[in-house]
C-alpha cells in the first residue's frame, strides 16, 4: 500500500515539472496547521516582533478589520542576503539555541502535561528561508527541539503559482499522570505480571498493599510521532493535483481497567484493578485529489484514506486476589488471569466529488457526492484465557460451572474474524444568490447515511451456547449463573438474558437549510436562517427525530465606530414514539428456546427513561458581541452568551436540563509598533441536571420485576434521585511587549480557575445503593468540591548585541493547586479490600520554574 | 518549592541581562531618515521668498520651469512636498551634491517660504497629447498587477496634479500633501529619480520607501514610458 502511495507521489511531482500558467494556490494539505511547543506556542515568536516602521509607509495609522478589531503590526521583515555573489536567490535565517534549567516541582502533571521540558540544551527555533524573486521559487525550513519527545521540523519548498512540497516531522508529548504507582511488572507490554512475593490468585489484600507500597513512581503518558509528505501543483492548465501522506505513531501507556467482577457487596469477593495498558498505534492518513478552478466552473475529486494499526492486540493481566462466591460454597474456580481485546486495525476510505458553478446575481451552485467505507477484519481472540473449570458448583442440579477448554480457543467463536463494516453516503447541494447588494439568499440540502453492515453472532459451536463469558469467567465464579451465556438446552441457562448479537447502529440524516441576508441600511444588517434536521437512527429508542431551528442575527454599526453583533437561536426537537427497549432482537430473549420465567424478565430499564440525544428538547441560545474601538490604537471587546436546554418532560428521567452562560472581555492597545498591551477576563458557568431511578433490588426475585413503569414495583418513586453538576471557570490574562531598541521585553501572565460541584438529591434512602444504607445519615447532598487553579508568569528579555547577534533570557514560573474527590484517601492506601489503584492524581499544590538563556543569531 | 539552586541561577541570569543591556546601549545611531507619515501640511509666505528664490532660478528658472530637463520643474509643485524635500536635503535624508549645501544655509522659515513661492507659480502646460493606450498611460492609470506595479494615479492624481483624497473615508489617511505633482515634469529628471528609487540611492524618507517598492518592479522601458507620459500631462 505504502509503495503504491509513494509511486503516485513521484508521478505527481514529475508532472509538476511541466510549464503551466494557472494558479496553484490552495490550503496546505499535509501536516498540522500549527507548529509550536510550550516554549513558543506560536512557533514564530522570535520573528514576530513588530516592525518599528509600522503598518505601512503610506500612513501612520492602524488598520482594523471591518468589525473594528485592530490588526497586529506586521512582523519585522528580514531583507535577506544574496545566496552568493550575483545570485538571484536571497536568503535569511535565524537560530535560537540555549540552555533551559528546571526547578521546583518539575514532575507536576499540569506543568508538563503537553510539554517535554528537560534541563539542558534546547533549540528554541531554527528558521531558514530562501527565495528567488525572479522565478518565484522558495524554500523554508523551521524547527524546534525541547527534548527528544517534544520537537518539530518542517520543510516547505515550491514555486509560486506552480507547485509546493511540504515535509514535516514532529514529536508531541502527553503526560496522562506523573503520579502513578503501577503494581505490575511489564508496564507498556501486553502482559502485566505480579511482582514477587505476590501470588496470582493467592494473595491477601494486606500482602498486596505491602507490595504496592514498594512500587516506584512512574509517569504514564504517550508521545505522538508524526511525519508527513505532501505535494500540490499545477498538472495542466487549470488542473491542480495534490497528494499527501501523514503517518502518526503513538507510543506509551495509559491507565486502564482490570475487572474481576465487582468488589463491594461482600468483602473479598471480586477484584477491581487499575492496570496500565500499552499504546502502540499507527495511523496513516492519505489525501489525494484533483481540482479544476475555472472562472465559471469548479470541480474537485478527492480521496481520503485513514489506516489505523494497533501493534498490541490484547492486554493480559494477573489479579493477586482469590475469588470467593456470594453463596458460600467451596470455590471450584480460581480465576486470576484477565484479558482485554484492544482496538482492532481498521481502514477508512472516502471518495468525494464536488462541482460548483457561478450563477447570475453573484451566485453559486455547489453539488457534492461522497461514498465512504470503514472496515475492520482483525482475527478475533478466544472468549477466555482461563484453564480448568470456571463458575460455581452448588449441587448436581445447580451446577453453574463451565469448562474453560470449550471457550479458550477460537473454535469457540462463530467466526474467526470481525468482518465489521460501515458504509457511508453523502449528497450535498447548496445554492447562494445575491440579487442585489443588499440582499442575499441561500439554501442547502444535505443527506448523509451510515449503513452498518456488522452482523456478529455470539455463538459457541463447541457447546451450542450463546453469549460471551463475562470478565474471563470471574463474574460467574462470584455469582451463580452470571456466566454470561444462554443455553436453550440447560434449564439453568435457558432464561438467562444476555446480548448475543452486535447491534448495527446506523442513521440517515437529512438537513434542509435556507436563509436570507438583508442589509437594512449602511449600518444595519439582518440574517435569518431556518433549518430542518430529520434524523432516522437505526436500532435506537426512536426511529425518527426532527429538529427545527431558527436563528436571527443582527449586526449594527450605528454606535459610533462600534460593531454590535446580536444573535438569538431557537430550536425544537421532537420525534416518533419512544421505545425504551429497542434491543430485544439482539438479546437471548429473541432466540428459539428462550424460556421466559414465570415472573417475567426483569425490565430492561424504566419506560420513563429518555436518552439525551433522542429526547424532546427545547433550546434557546443568545449571544451578543460588542467591538468598540477607542481612538486609533485601542479596542475593547466583550462577548456575553447563554444557552438553555430543556430535555425530558414531566414524569420522565434522564437528562433534564442544561444551562451555560458566560462572558469574555478583552482590551488591546497598540500605541505604537514598539508597544503592545492586551488583557482579557472571562467567566463560564455551566449546569447539568439529570435524574434517574434506582431499581428496587428486593423485587427482582418476585412478581412485578417485569414492570418498567416509573412508580411501579421495580422503579418506585421513592427510588428517584437527581444529580446537579455545576462547573464554573474563570480565566484572565495580561501580555505586555515593549521594544526599547537594543532590548525588547515581554511579560505574560495567565490565570485559570475551574470549580466543579456535584450535588445530589434523592427521594428517600431507598434510592441509594445497598452498600450505602449503613451510612445514610452521613451521605449528605453533595460530593466535595473539585478545583483546578493555575497561575503562570513569564518574563523575557531579548538583547541585541549587534545586527546579527543577540540573546534571550527568560523565566517561566508556574504555580497551581488541584483537588478531586475521586483521589481522596489514595495517598495513604492504594489497595482497599480487592481494589487496586494506580493513579494518585495531580499534585495538590505545586510550583515550578523554568529559566532559559538562549543565543539569537541572524544568519 | 523553588530550590535555592534555581535562585542562584536567576541571579546569574539577571547579571547577564544587565551586562547585555549595557553593551546594547553603547552601539551607534542610525542614518538620517524623515518619516513623513505624520507630516502636516505646511504654509509659508510666498512673497517673503523672492530674494532667496533668485538662487534657485539658476537651475529651476525664474518661473520655476527648469533651465535643463535634468532639473525638476518647481512651478505648481505641492507646497508641502517642496518643503519636505528642502528639509531632507538639509538634514541629509536626501543626497545631492548641489542641493545639500544650499539647503543647509536655509532656516525652516526660508524653506516654508520658498515652497510657498514655487507652489504659487503656474505649472507647465501640457506639451502634447499621448495615446491613452500607450504603455506609459496604462502604467499611470491602471498599473500592472501581474508585475506588482500599482497605478501612479492612486497617489499622484488621475491628472498627475496631485492626489484627490476621499474626505468621507474613515481609513487611516496618508500624508497626501507630501506627494508630488507629476504633470509636466521633465522626462530625464523623472527617469533619473525612478532609477534612484530602484537602485536604493534615494531612500531617506518614508515616501521614498513606497517608491522603492514600485520602481523595483518596473523595467527600464517602463520607467521611460511613465516618464514620457507624465511630461505630457
Amino acid at each position: 500500500m505504502r509503495k503504491m502511495l509513494f509511486a503516485t507521489l513521484a508521478v505527481a511531482v514529475a508532472l509538476a515539472g511541466q510549464r503551466a500558467l494557472a494558479d496553484s494556490s490552495g490550503s496546505a494539505r499535509v501536516g498540522d496547521i500549527q507548529y509550536g511547543n510550550a516554549l513558543d506556542p506560536t512557533g514564530w515568536a522570535p520573528l514576530l516582533w513588530p516592525d518599528p516602521r509600522g503598518f505601512s509607509w503610506l500612513h501612520a495609522g492602524m488598520m482594523r478589520t471591518p468589525s473594528g478589531v485592530l490588526y497586529p503590526y506586521p512582523p519585522q521583515r528580514n531583507e535577506g542576503s544574496p545566496l552568493y555573489k550575483d545570485s538571484d536567490w536571497v536568503y535569511w535565517g535565524f537560530l535560537q539555541l540555549g540552555y533551559l534549567h528546571l526547578g521546583g516541582d518539575t514532575k507536576a502533571e499540569f506543568f508538563r502535561q503537553y510539554a517535554g521540558w528537560k534541563s539542558g540544551l534546547a533549540l528554541g527555533l531554527f528558521a531558514l528561508y530562501a527565495d528567488n524573486p525572479k522565478t518565484g521559487q522558495y524554500l523554508e525550513f523551521r524547527g524546534s527541539r525541547l527534548s527528544g519527545d517534544d520537537q518539530y521540523y518542517r520543510l516547505r519548498a515550491g514555486q509560486y503559482g506552480r507547485y509546493k512540497i511540504e515535509a514535516f516531522y514532529r514529536d508531541i508529548p502527553y503526560a496522562v499522570t506523573t503520579n502513578a504507582y503501577p503494581l505490575w511488572n511489564g508496564v507498556g507490554s501486553t502482559n502485566l505480571t505480579l511482582p514477587a512475593p505476590l501470588v496470582p490468585g493467592g494473595s491477601t489484600s494486606a500482602q498486596t498493599a505491602a507490595t504496592e507500597k514498594t512500587r516506584p513512581r512512574q509517569t504514564i503518558g504517550l508521545t505522538r510521532q508524526r511525519e508527513g509528505l505532501g505535494f500540490e501543483g499545477v498538472l495542466y492548465r487549470d488542473w491542480i493535483g495534490y497528494v499527501s501522506v501523514v503517518n502518526e505513531k503513538r507510543t506509551g501507556t495509559r491507565p486502564w481497567g482490570g475487572p474481576m467482577f465487582f468488589n463491594y457487596v461482600l468483602p473479598d469477593n471480586g477484584g477491581i484493578l487499575e492496570t496500565v495498558r500499552p499504546i502502540d498505534f499507527t495511523t496513516t492518513d492519505v489525501d489525494m485529489g484533483l481540482r479544476n478552478v475555472g472562472a465559471v466552473w469548479q470541480f474537485q475529486l478527492d480521496y481520503t484514506g485513514s489506516f489505523f494499526r494497533n501493534h498490541k492486540d490484547q492486554l493480559d493481566f494477573q489479579s493477586p486476589f482469590r475469588l470467593s462466591n456470594v453463596v458460600g460454597v467451596p470455590q471450584v474456580a480460581n480465576i486470576y488471569q484477565g484479558q482485554f481485546s484492544l482496538e482492532p486495525d481498521n481502514d477508512y476510505h472516502n471518495l468525494r466529488a464536488e462541482l460548483s458553478r457561478r450563477l447570475k446575481w453573484n451566485g453559486q451552485l455547489s453539488l457534492a457526492v461522497a461514498r465512504g467505507t470503514m472496515r475492520q477484519n482483525d482475527p478475533l481472540l478466544p472468549p477466555v484465557t482461563c484453564t480448568g473449570t470456571g463458575g460455581i458448583f452448588i449441587s448436581p442440579s445447580a451446577d453453574y460451572t463451565f469448562n474453560c477448554a470449550n471457550w479458550n480457543t477460537t473454535a469457540a467463536l462463530s467466526q474467526r474474524t470481525a468482518n465489521a463494516r460501515i458504509d457511508t453516503g453523502l449528497l450535498d447541494a447548496k445554492i447562494t444568490l445575491h440579487p442585489s447588494a443588499k440582499l442575499g439568499w441561500h439554501a442547502g440540502l444535505r443527506w448523509y447515511r451510515e449503513d452498518n453492515k456488522t452482523h456478529y453472532l455470539a455463538f459457541n459451536p463447541l457447546t451450542g451456547q450463546y453469549g460471551y463469558i463475562a470478565e474471563n469467567g470471574s463474574q460467574g465464579s462470584v455469582v451463580p449463573g452470571e456466566i454470561g451465556i444462554f443455553d436453550p438446552r440447560n434449564p439453568l441457562f435457558a432464561s438467562y438474558v444476555t446480548q448475543v448479537r452486535a447491534i448495527p447502529f446506523g442513521y440517515t440524516d437529512t438537513v434542509f437549510e435556507t436563509g436570507i441576508d438583508w442589509r437594512v441600511s449602511d449600518n444595519n444588517s439582518l440574517n435569518l436562517t431556518y433549518s430542518f434536521d430529520r434524523d432516522q437512527p437505526k436500532y435506537r429508542e426512536r426511529k425518527l427525530v426532527n429538529e427545527q431551528r431558527i436563528k436571527l442575527a443582527w449586526v449594527d454599526r450605528a454606535l459610533g465606530k462600534a460593531t454590535l453583533r446580536f444573535s438569538y437561536e431557537f430550536a425544537y426537537r421532537n420525534g416518533g414514539r419512544y421505545d425504551f427497549d429497542p434491543y430485544a432482537p439482539f438479546y437471548s430473549t429473541s432466540l428459539p428456546g428462550f424460556v421466559t420465567p414465570p415472573l417475567g424478565n426483569v425490565a430492561f430499564t424504566t419506560d420513563a427513561m429518555r436518552k439525551y440525544d433522542l429526547s424532546d428538547r427545547i433550546e434557546h441560545k443568545l449571544r451578543a458581541i460588542l467591538i468598540y474601538p477607542i481612538g486609533d490604537t485601542a479596542t475593547v471587546s466583550g462577548v456575553v452568551y447563554g444557552t438553555r436546554d430543556n430535555y425530558a418532560g414531566h414524569g420522565e428521567v434522564g437528562r433534564q436540563a442544561t444551562r451555560n452562560y458566560g462572558f469574555d472581555l478583552s482590551w488591546d492597545w497598540q500605541p505604537s509598533p514598539l508597544t503592545s498591551v492586551s488583557a482579557n477576563l472571562g467567566r463560564d458557568d455551566s449546569r447539568l441536571r439529570f435524574s434517574n431511578v434506582a431499581d428496587h433490588e428486593d423485587i427482582t426475585g418476585v412478581a412485578g420485576r417485569d414492570d418498567p413503569s416509573l412508580g411501579g414495583p421495580l422503579y418506585p418513586l421513592a427510588n428517584l434521585w437527581q444529580g446537579i453538576d455545576h462547573e464554573r471557570d474563570y480565566n484572565a490574562g495580561l501580555t505586555l511587549r515593549h521594544d526599547f531598541g537594543r532590548v525588547r521585553a515581554d511579560l505574560g501572565y495567565t490565570y485559570t480557575y475551574a470549580l466543579g460541584k456535584l450535588d445530589y438529591l434523592f427521594a428517600s434512602p431507598a434510592a441509594l445503593s445497598t452498600t450505602q444504607q449503613p451510612f445514610v445519615a452521613t451521605v449528605g447532598n453533595a460530593f466535595p468540591d473539585n478545583h483546578y487553579h493555575i497561575n503562570t508568569l513569564q518574563l523575557g528579555f531579548d538583547i541585541a548585541f549587534s545586527r546579527t547577534l543577540g540573546m534571550r533570557v527568560f523565566d517561566i514560573f508556574e504555580t497551581g493547586s488541584f483537588a478531586d474527590w475521586h483521589y481522596l484517601g489514595l495517598q495513604d492506601n492504594r489497595v482497599i479490600d480487592h481494589k487496586i489503584y494506580t493513579d494518585l492524581g495531580p499534585q495538590p499544590h505545586y510550583s515550578a520554574n523554568l529559566i532559559g538563556v538562549m543565543l539569537n543569531v541572524k544568519l | 518549592m523553588i530550590t535555592s539552586r534555581t535562585n542562584r541561577h536567576a541571579v546569574i541570569v539577571s547579571a547577564t541581562v544587565c551586562v547585555a543591556m549595557a553593551v546594547g546601549a553603547a552601539l551607534a545611531a542610525a542614518a538620517p531618515f524623515d518619516d513623513l507619515r505624520r507630516q502636516a501640511p505646511v504654509h509659508g509666505n510666498a512673497a517673503a521668498a523672492t530674494a532667496k528664490a533668485a538662487t534657485c532660478a539658476a537651475c529651476h528658472g525664474a518661473e520655476g520651469i527648469a533651465a535643463a530637463p535634468t532639473f525638476p520643474n518647481l512651478a505648481g509643485q505641492a507646497e508641502t512636498y517642496l518643503y519636505v524635500q528642502l528639509r531632507a536635503f538639509k538634514d541629509g535624508a536626501r543626497a545631492n551634491a548641489v542641493m545639500q549645501p544650499l539647503a543647509k544655509a536655509l532656516t525652516d522659515e526660508d524653506m516654508r517660504n520658498l515652497a510657498a513661492h514655487f507652489a504659487s507659480l503656474p505649472g507647465k502646460a501640457a506639451s502634447r497629447a499621448m495615446q491613452a493606450s500607450s504603455r506609459g498611460s496604462t502604467l499611470f492609470h491602471d498599473g500592472d498587477a501581474a508585475r506588482g506595479v500599482p497605478p501612479c494615479q492612486g497617489c499622484h492624481g488621475v491628472d498627475g496634479r496631485g492626489p484627490h483624497p476621499d474626505p468621507a473615508s474613515t481609513a487611516p489617511q496618508p500624508a497626501w500633501s507630501t506627494f508630488p505633482v507629476l504633470a509636466g515634469q521633465n522626462t530625464p529628471y523623472v527617469l533619473e529619480q525612478l532609477k534612484a528609487y530602484r537602485d536604493g540611492t534615494r531612500t531617506g524618507t518614508s515616501n521614498n520607501r513606497i517608491m522603492q517598492g514600485v520602481a523595483r518592479n518596473l523595467s527600464e522601458a517602463d520607467m521611460q514610458a511613465v516618464a514620457d507620459y507624465v511630461s505630457t500631462l
